[in-house]
C-alpha cells in the first residue's frame, strides 16, 4: 500500500478543515487534511494553483439580512434569489415554471475539490422545473451579502421533454472578500431547448467558484455562455454529458480579465453516445498584469460514433503583462468522428486600427470598436433583446472600466 | 495665389533600413485630379500610406502640407478630420462591426474633432441612403460587418461610399481599379467623378491606364524608384501604356 504523507497545510486549508469538521463532513475534512487544495501538480488545476491563489477562507456564511441591488436587470425576467446559500421566496412563477426547494446539494460525486466542498457546504438546493415554452427569461440571482463569508449555493434545473427556456444566472453581492462556491445540476430533456447563461459580477475582492453539470437527453439542444466579469479570482467548471442521440450543444464563454485578476474557465465535455454534435467557442481578453485560463477537454467515448465536435479558443491581449493560457484537449476512443480544436492569441490588429483611424476614429474609440467586434459573435445569437442588451452592458462596463 | 490642397516637398521615407520614397515633390491645386503611375514596387502605395499616417514608415526628410497645415505632425484620425481620405487598395475586414455603425462613428468622430455637432440619426440615415443609391449599396450590405465577405466590387464601392459621406478635401485612391471587372469599374468611376469639385482634389494611384479612361486626370506623373520622374497631361498615360515604364527608369539619374 502506498504511504501518503499529509501535506503541509496553509491557513486557508486549515480553515476549510475546521469548517468541514464543524459541519460533520468528516470524509471531506479528512481528504483536505491528506491532500490539501490542488496545486499545479494536479493536471486539472495546473494553471490555477488553488493552494497558492486561495490565501484565506472567511467564516461560513450566515443568513443574509439585507440584499444589495440586483447585479443585472433584464426587463421582463422572472427573478429567484439565493442569498448566502438560502433560497428566498419569489413571486408567482410564470407559466411553465415550478420553483421549489430541496435539502442538501445537487451535484454528482465527481472527484473535484470544488464539487466536494459544494456538496459538504450547500444546505439546500433551489429546484427549477421548466415545462412547455417558457417565455420570460428565468434569472437565478445568487448573492453573498454582509461581511466576508464562505458561502455555497446549489440549484437543480430540469428542462422537461420538448420544453424550451432561457435561464440566466448572475453572481454578485457585497464588496467583501467572500469565497462563494456555486453549483448547478442541469438536465435537458428529450428535444428540449435550453439557453443557460452564467455571469459573474461579484466584487473584485471576492473569489468565485461555479460548477455546472449538464446531461443532454435525445435530441436536446443546449447553448451555454459563461462570463467572468467580476471576482478577482474565478473558476467556472462546465461538465457536460451527451446521454441521448441527436443532441447538440454550443458551449461558449468569455473571460474579461482586468489588472490583478485570475480567471479560469475549464470545460470537460463527454460525447457518450453516437450522433451528437458540439461546438465550443471561448474568448479571453486581458489587460494589465492579469491571467486568463481556458482548459477544454472533449472526450468521445468508444460507442460515440459520428460525433462532430469543434473547439476554439481566441485570446486578445491588450497589455504586455497579461497572460492568456489555453489548453485544448481531445480524447477520442471512437473511430468514426469529426473532431477539431484550435487556439489563437494576439494583440489588436494594427492594420485594422489604422483603417479605422484613417476614417477619423480616434485611437481609444477604434480599440473599443475592435474589441466589441471581437466579442460580438458571443452575444449576437441571443434572441431575447433585453438579455442581449444586458450582456452588451456587461461587456461595455468592462471596456469603460479601463 | 490659392493654397494648394496638397503640397509634398522632398519627401523621404523608409521602412526599417530600406529607403522607399527618395525625394517626392508634388503640388496639387484645388479641384485638380492627378494620377501617379508606376510599376509594382516603385513606392506608389507607400506614398499613399505615408500620407495617411501608417506607423510602419519613418519619415527621414521633407514636409507635407494639407491645405497649408503640417500633415506629418498629425495622427491618422486627425488627418482624416483635416480632410484627407485614403481609399484602400485592400480595404480591411472588421468582423463584428456593422458597416452602418462604423460609418456613423467615423462621421461623428470627424465632426466632433472639427467642433461640429453630432449628426442626428434620421439625417445620417438619409445621407447614407442617398449616397448608397448611386453606388448600388443597399441596406442589406450596410447591416453586414464592415468589408467582411464583401466581393472585390463591394469593397471598392463601400470605399467610395465612405468618401462620399465624409466629403474630404483630398482623396487618395490607391489602385482603386484592382479586383474590379469593367461593370464594377464603371460604377466606382462614376461615383468618384460625381465627387469631383472645384475645392476637392484627388490623387489617383494606378499602374494601368485603363482607370484613367474613366477618371480623366488633369496631370499624370510617372513614379519610379521612389520619386516622380516625369509629369505631363493625360496623354502621358497613353504613352506609358504603349511603351512601358522602361524609358523612364533612368530619367531621374
Amino acid at each position: 500500500m502506498k504511504q501518503t504523507m499529509p501535506v503541509r497545510l496553509s491557513a486557508a486549508e486549515n480553515t476549510l478543515i475546521e469548517q468541514l469538521t464543524g459541519l460533520g463532513a468528516t470524509v471531506e475534512a479528512e481528504r483536505m487534511t491528506m491532500a490539501g487544495l490542488p496545486t499545479r501538480r494536479v493536471e486539472s488545476y495546473h494553471y490555477t494553483d488553488l493552494k497558492m491563489l486561495l490565501k484565506a477562507v472567511p467564516p461560513l456564511a450566515q443568513a443574509a439580512n439585507e440584499a444589495s441591488a440586483p447585479a443585472l436587470r433584464v426587463a421582463g425576467a422572472h427573478q429567484v434569489m439565493i442569498a448566502n446559500g438560502r433560497v428566498q421566496e419569489s413571486g408567482t412563477a410564470p407559466a411553465g415554471v415550478i420553483i421549489g426547494k430541496a435539502d442538501g446539494a445537487a451535484l454528482t460525486n465527481r472527484d473535484d475539490v470544488l464539487v466536494h466542498l459544494n456538496g459538504a457546504l450547500a444546505k439546500e438546493t433551489l429546484t427549477l422545473t421548466l415545462d412547455g415554452t417558457v417565455d420570460p427569461v428565468v434569472q437565478i440571482d445568487r448573492r453573498t451579502e454582509g461581511a466576508a463569508a464562505h458561502s455555497a449555493s446549489s440549484a437543480r434545473i430540469f428542462v422537461a421533454d420538448n420544453a424550451s427556456a432561457v435561464v440566466l444566472e448572475t453572481y454578485a453581492g457585497s464588496d467583501a472578500a467572500h469565497v462563494a462556491n456555486h453549483a448547478s445540476y442541469v438536465t435537458v430533456g428529450k428535444n428540449a431547448v435550453l439557453t443557460h447563461i452564467t455571469v459573474d459580477l461579484s466584487s473584485k475582492s471576492a473569489t468565485h467558484f461555479a460548477t455546472n453539470e449538464y446531461t443532454l437527453a435525445e435530441g436536446a439542444k443546449l447553448r451555454t455562455l459563461t462570463i467572468h466579469a467580476g471576482a478577482g479570482l474565478a473558476r467556472s467548471q462546465v461538465f457536460a454529458r451527451f446521454a441521448g442521440e441527436g443532441a447538440h450543444a454550443y458551449f461558449t464563454g468569455l473571460n474579461l480579465v482586468d489588472n490583478g485578476q485570475h480567471l479560469d474557465i475549464t470545460i470537460d465535455i463527454n460525447h457518450a453516445v453516437p450522433n451528437t454534435t458540439s461546438q465550443e467557442l471561448y474568448k479571453q481578453i486581458a489587460r494589465g498584469r492579469s491571467k486568463a485560463v481556458f482548459q477544454g477537454r472533449i472526450m468521445v467515448s468508444r460507442d460515440a460514433q459520428k460525433t462532430d465536435a469543434k473547439m476554439m479558443m481566441q485570446g486578445l491581449m491588450l497589455s504586455d503583462e497579461a497572460e492568456i493560457l489555453s489548453k485544448p484537449e481531445l480524447e477520442i476512443y471512437a473511430d468514426d468522428v469529426v473532431c477539431g480544436h484550435g487556439s489563437t492569441c494576439g494583440e489588436l490588429d494594427e492594420d485594422s486600427m489604422f483603417y479605422l483611424m484613417s476614417r477619423g476614429i480616434p485611437k481609444a474609440e477604434a480599440e473599443t470598436m475592435l474589441v466589441r467586434g471581437f466579442l460580438e459573435e458571443l452575444v449576437d445569437p441571443i434572441a431575447d433583446e433585453a438579455l442581449a442588451e444586458a450582456l452588451h452592458g456587461v461587456i461595455d462596463g468592462w471596456l469603460l472600466g479601463k | 495665389m490659392t493654397t494648394p490642397i496638397l503640397e509634398i516637398r522632398n519627401l523621404h521615407a523608409r521602412i526599417e533600413d530600406r529607403e522607399i520614397l527618395k525625394g517626392v515633390n508634388l503640388i496639387i491645386p484645388p479641384g485638380q485630379v492627378h494620377a501617379v503611375m508606376g510599376r509594382n514596387g516603385s513606392g506608389k502605395s507607400t506614398l499613399s500610406y505615408v500620407l495617411a499616417g501608417k506607423e510602419d514608415y519613418e519619415i527621414t526628410e521633407g514636409e507635407v502640407l494639407l491645405d497649408g497645415q503640417d500633415l506629418l505632425a498629425m495622427e491618422p484620425d486627425e488627418r482624416a478630420a483635416a480632410g484627407l481620405f485614403l481609399a484602400f487598395q485592400y480595404p480591411i475586414e472588421i468582423p463584428g462591426v456593422a458597416t452602418m455603425t462604423f460609418l456613423k462613428a467615423a462621421m461623428n468622430a470627424q465632426r466632433k474633432k472639427r467642433g461640429e455637432p453630432e449628426m442626428l440619426t434620421p439625417d445620417f440615415m438619409r445621407a447614407v441612403k442617398q449616397a448608397g443609391v448611386d453606388l448600388n449599396v443597399d441596406n442589406d450590405m450596410l447591416k453586414r460587418p464592415l468589408n467582411v465577405g464583401f466581393s472585390g466590387g463591394e469593397k471598392k464601392r463601400a470605399e467610395v461610399l465612405q468618401m462620399a459621406l465624409l466629403q474630404p478635401k483630398m482623396c487618395i485612391l490607391d489602385e482603386t481599379d484592382s479586383g474590379l471587372d469593367i461593370d464594377a469599374l464603371q460604377v466606382v468611376a462614376k461615383g468618384v467623378n460625381a465627387l469631383r469639385s472645384a475645392n476637392r482634389s484627388m490623387l489617383v494611384i494606378t499602374h494601368y491606364q485603363r482607370l484613367l479612361n474613366h477618371i480623366v486626370p488633369d496631370v499624370v506623373h510617372v513614379f519610379s524608384d521612389g520619386r516622380i520622374v516625369e509629369s505631363g497631361d493625360k496623354d502621358l498615360a497613353l504613352q506609358l501604356e504603349a511603351k512601358g515604364y522602361a524609358d523612364f527608369d533612368n530619367a531621374a539619374a
